[in-house]
């Protein structure tokens, strides 16, 4: 069972609540929050907000495939995820993205929640631009989609 | 022909609009495409090196939302997506 949305930051915040509606059922014994915050200090500099990027359409595919993957790789069948990533300007402390999930054992849901985060970090299309308090701004550097070779 | 690069993460810097558009001639690939976008940012931004990286860091996405190589070969009016490199989360 899988929920994701990008959430735009205009419209609504991300909800906790939400996140544990759709993960809640008698079927699971273990179920984790993972949320990412916006933090005041990146290499050095004091970061007073976050603009986040993402393109929506490949970023959905890409939470789809690594949900669908977990069930060979992790050999986890019976699970809920949701997966939620906001775009836009966050101030610090705010939500930018939040993955709950629910599986029947918690070594499944440690090893699924930590494994749906690295895998979101290395392949879905999201940036940051981080903003500092002398006004200025920066994109920050991140890893290169590796490119098909046909 | 005409192909548009809708530009997303760092690469948003290189329009206002968000997107390039180039007239080119048929029969062009993405490797191409990273040839014309050098000669953009040649001409609009004085070859920023930065700005040069990230065009060949970058991969690009096709219209069905496909990340696709070098040799993929664009068709009419589709519009491209260039993907620098990411860090969400």
């Amino acid at each position: 069972m899988l929920h994701t949305k990008i959430i735009d930051i205009k419209e609504k915040k991300i909800s906790l609540k939400e996140a544990e509606e759709f993960i809640s059922s008698s079927d699971y014994g273990a179920s984790i929050y993972f949320t990412g915050t916006v933090r005041n200090q990146n290499n050095n500099k004091s970061v007073i907000g976050i603009t986040y990027d993402s393109h929506d359409d490949l970023v959905l595919k890409s939470f789809k495939e690594i949900y669908e993957e977990t069930e060979k790789k992790l050999n986890i069948q019976n699970k809920a995820v949701f997966i939620e990533h906001a775009k836009g300007y966050l101030n610090l402390g705010e939500i930018s993205i939040i993955i709950a999930i629910a599986c029947k054992h918690r070594d499944q849901a440690y090893l699924l929640s930590r494994y749906v985060i690295e895998e979101i970090k290395k392949r879905s299309p999201i940036w940051k631009k981080e903003h500092y308090t002398d006004n200025q701004s920066d994109w920050l550097k991140g890893n290169p989609i590796i490119h098909e070779k046909n | 022909m005409k192909v548009k690069i809708e530009l997303f993460g760092a690469s948003r810097e290189f329009s206002k609009n968000n997107l390039i558009e180039f007239n080119v001639s048929n029969n062009i690939k993405i490797k191409d495409i990273r040839e014309e976008m050098m000669k953009y940012l040649d001409q609009n931004f004085s070859g920023n090196e930065n700005y040069k990286k990230i065009v060949k860091s970058s991969a690009f996405c096709s219209q069905d939302n496909k990340i696709v190589s070098d040799n993929y070969k664009i068709t009419e009016n589709e519009k491209i997506g260039i993907i620098p490199p990411i860090g969400g989360g």
